[in-house]
């Protein structure tokens, strides 16, 4: 028996750490933990609620749109206030795009090397690889002359000794397993992929005013003026510009992204029995088309166990089984008392411990939905959909169930998503299913302009006494709710329920495991000093732990350790 | 990065770190700084980055020169400004990919230079941190520190060929996250 802690040390705390005790070549126990205090939210207390998004989208230096959103939706909804259409459509639009260059960084610059070699690159046969990513798609930056000059770039890094962004990898670990071939298509789109997550980034800073941290965002809707005859303003040069980027990223997501996503797990379909852990999925709708945020292009809604047929819809923000249903457990975290609170009544003050196994081992709470731990995310989103028989969703899924299919020469089924790959998948599935959406929501906006509606914003307007209210958005990494009290008209409690906290929470006070704990079990290890299948697993949730601090450490020593005992 | 869709500004000024834990929030501030007191040659953008973690390759992707700001942990006194070469990043060892943050510098350099788009001179002015405790707002020691190492950014622009103009009776930058709590309703 072994124990395995994977822990990236930093100077500055607040990674996440996953502790696993591995026995017969398999994971036994997990445990995941953040080893940052995330108590951010008390720096809102006291202030102007209009600004309050500024503040949030500083939270998280990946996730900072998400955070700007879901704050200005939980303050509109304490006001009860509605929002002019276009600003949804540029909400919308923003929001789509900055998941698109999100899932596309995941997927290749995150992940890819979890399941690619690089080194067997030099092996490759140029012209082989070509062939088959013609054999995937039509996409033209699959040619032999691209095979070979990016086959020369990575050979001559390997022989350089010095291999930079590859000098991490778990190289030549025998659940590597896709031939050389393929390992340098991945590649080539790994490299290409730089290009289009750089233009879906674009998009956001065109409608947001820049990148990093949008400025365009308002209690009341957006700050982006709509005038045709400006050249100052969101005019038809700025609409058409967008066009051209969407032009250049829908493809590229449907043709190179979808297409490899499926490739890999039909040469890994093993990964579909492997990682389930809690088959409970919560996913909230998003991409509102009214001003009272009532309809939605994506929906919401949860699974428990498994049971697509059980299914319950989440009708919109205001609908009780969402606001109710959600609590935070500090039992395991590093908080004072036990037991779950609302976030409206939460509270966030710091009782650290040291990691005991069976007490207290975490800086992330554990929330629960209607008690019980949930996963969310591209899967839980998917899947609810699927469950709800949302259009784009199944054409999608069934799209990619029957490609892996054909590659692994065995039926993959909707069942087979419970699981590592499935969340693999479920992503890329999501990305399709968005990009079809970004073409839309750039239709509604331009019909709705053109007809003459340049309204954008309301201001406004707080009452005397209390109010609380919730916002959410279906974010790259899943649910997102921000949760706010108002009392005469400045923040007396502000507390964000983020994905990573649903996914990565520690146990509840009836010692049930959170999504990665749970997905962590019967995870083979072939090399306990190589825990590659752990990272896996774990990124196979994207988790994102340290939305905080950055600060280099040029004192040389090592910044982290993977530690057997 | 601009609103614009357009090929980037040849030399890149970026500031690293979160404004809301103290000292972290170094680099913005000293890009607020340099925004507010000088006047900058159209081949120079200024980019408050926050923490991009990986994202990062986004605003160093096909740029000639990249001087980042940023708070550093190094031998020496808390508001010491340090400068560093390329090489001094590059050296850093390695670590496991945990989380999107985990990535950080070195590791977006290596992206954009195996994709043969990575800048040729690479500059990291360093300020020594005091505190990272979570408050938005530097210690006075750093705040001290923040003006010298606008000083080091100018001259490292004009040694670039891309020198900057001091504004006239330039006011001194006070970001919306050093703006002081609310005291009362917003609306009366």
């Amino acid at each position: 028996m072994a124990r395995i802690t994977v822990d990236p040390i930093t100077r500055i705390e607040g990674h996440l750490r996953i502790d696993a005790v591995v026995d017969g070549g398999e994971v036994q126990k997990a445990w995941a933990s953040c080893s940052m205090w995330r108590g951010i939210e008390t720096i809102l207390l006291g202030r102007d609620p209009r600004e309050a998004w500024l503040f949030t989208q500083r939270f998280c230096g990946v996730c900072t749109t998400v955070h700007a959103i879901a704050s200005v939706r939980a303050v509109e909804d304490a006001l009860g206030m509605q929002i002019p259409l276009n600003a949804q459509y540029i909400r919308n639009l923003i929001l789509i795009a900055h998941a698109l260059h999100d899932h596309i960084v995941h997927f290749y610059h995150l992940s890819a090397l979890d399941w690619v070699d690089v080194t067997t690159i030099p092996k490759a046969d140029a012209a082989k690889a070509s062939s088959v990513g013609e054999s995937l798609s039509e996409w033209p930056g699959n040619s032999r002359h691209e095979m070979e000059r990016v086959q020369k770039s990575v050979a001559g890094l390997l022989e350089s000794g010095q291999l930079g962004i590859f000098a991490n990898g778990y190289w030549g670990h025998p659940a590597m397993k896709l031939i050389p071939e393929v390992n340098l298509l991945a590649v080539a789109h790994y490299l290409q992929a730089l290009d289009f997550q750089r233009k879906a980034n674009q998009v956001v800073g065109i409608l947001g005013g820049k990148t990093p941290h949008i400025q365009n965002l308002a209690v009341g809707g957006v700050m982006n003026a709509i005038n045709f005859n400006s050249l100052a303003t969101f005019n038809m040069d700025r609409l058409y510009m967008l066009k051209d980027l969407l032009g250049e990223v829908v493809p590229f997501v449907q043709q190179v992204y979808f297409p490899d996503a499926c490739a890999i797990a039909g040469f890994y379909p093993e990964w579909f029995e492997i990682g389930a852990g809690v088959k409970n999925y919560l996913t909230v709708p998003d991409l509102p088309t009214d001003p009272a945020s009532t309809a939605f292009d994506i929906p919401g809604g949860t699974i428990f166990d498994g049971n697509l047929a059980d299914v319950r819809r989440i009708s919109s923000g205001r609908d009780e089984y969402f606001r109710k249903g959600v609590v935070e457990d500090v039992t395991h975290g590093w908080y004072q008392g036990r037991g779950a609170q609302h976030p409206w009544q939460g509270e966030t003050v710091p009782n650290y411990t040291d990691f005991q196994d069976d007490g207290k081992y975490s800086w992330v709470k554990a929330p629960r939905f209607e008690g019980k731990p949930m996963q969310v995310g591209p899967l839980s989103n998917v899947l609810v959909a699927y469950a709800l028989e949302h259009e784009l969703t199944r054409k999608w899924t069934d799209l990619a169930l029957a490609r892996v299919s054909a590659i692994a020469q065995r039926p993959i089924t909707v069942n087979h998503l419970h699981s590592t790959m499935g969340r693999y998948l479920a992503r890329a599935i999501r990305a399709a299913v968005l990009s079809e959406l970004a073409v839309r929501h750039w239709e509604l906006l331009a019909t709705n302009i053109t007809g003459g509606d340049v309204e954008t914003f309301r201001a406004p307007d707080f009452p005397k006494g209390a109010i609380e209210g919730v916002g959410f958005h279906e974010a790259p990494r899943g649910t997102l709710s921000h949760w706010v009290v108002i009392k005469e008209g400045v923040l007396a409690n502000y507390q964000a329920v983020v994905p990573t906290t649903w996914n990565a929470s520690p146990r509840d006070q009836n010692d049930v495991p959170g999504p990665y704990e749970a997905a962590l079990l019967k995870n083979p290890i072939a090399d306990p000093e190589k825990p590659l299948e752990i990272l896996r697993t774990v990124h196979s949730f994207d988790p994102c732990m340290a939305c905080a601090c950055h600060t280099l450490d040029l004192q040389g020593t090592p910044i982290a350790t993977v530690k057997v005992l | 990065m601009t609103s614009r869709a357009q090929a980037p500004a040849p030399i890149a000024v970026i500031g690293l770190g979160n404004v809301l834990l103290g000292d972290d929030g170094c680099g913005p501030f000293v890009i607020e700084q340099l925004r507010a007191a000088w006047q900058l040659p159209a081949t120079v953008e200024l980019i408050d980055a926050g923490t991009p973690g990986l994202d990062l390759v986004t605003y160093l992707d096909g740029r000639e020169v990249v001087i980042f700001i940023d708070a550093v942990v190094a031998a020496g006194s808390p508001g010491d400004v340090r400068i560093y070469g390329g090489d001094d990043l590059r050296g850093l060892p390695a670590k496991p990919r945990g989380s999107p943050h985990d990535p950080a510098v070195q590791e977006a350099l290596d992206i954009v230079a195996l994709a043969g788009r990575g800048p040729r001179q690479v500059l990291l002015v360093g300020i020594i941190a005091e505190t990272l405790a979570l408050g938005a707002g530097l210690s006075p020691v750093v705040y001290a520190a923040t003006e010298r190492a606008v000083g080091c950014v100018v001259e490292a622009l004009r040694q670039c060929g891309a020198p900057p103009l001091p504004r006239q009776a330039a006011p001194l930058a006070v970001p919306w996250w050093l703006r002081a709590a609310c005291a009362s309703r917003p609306h009366g």
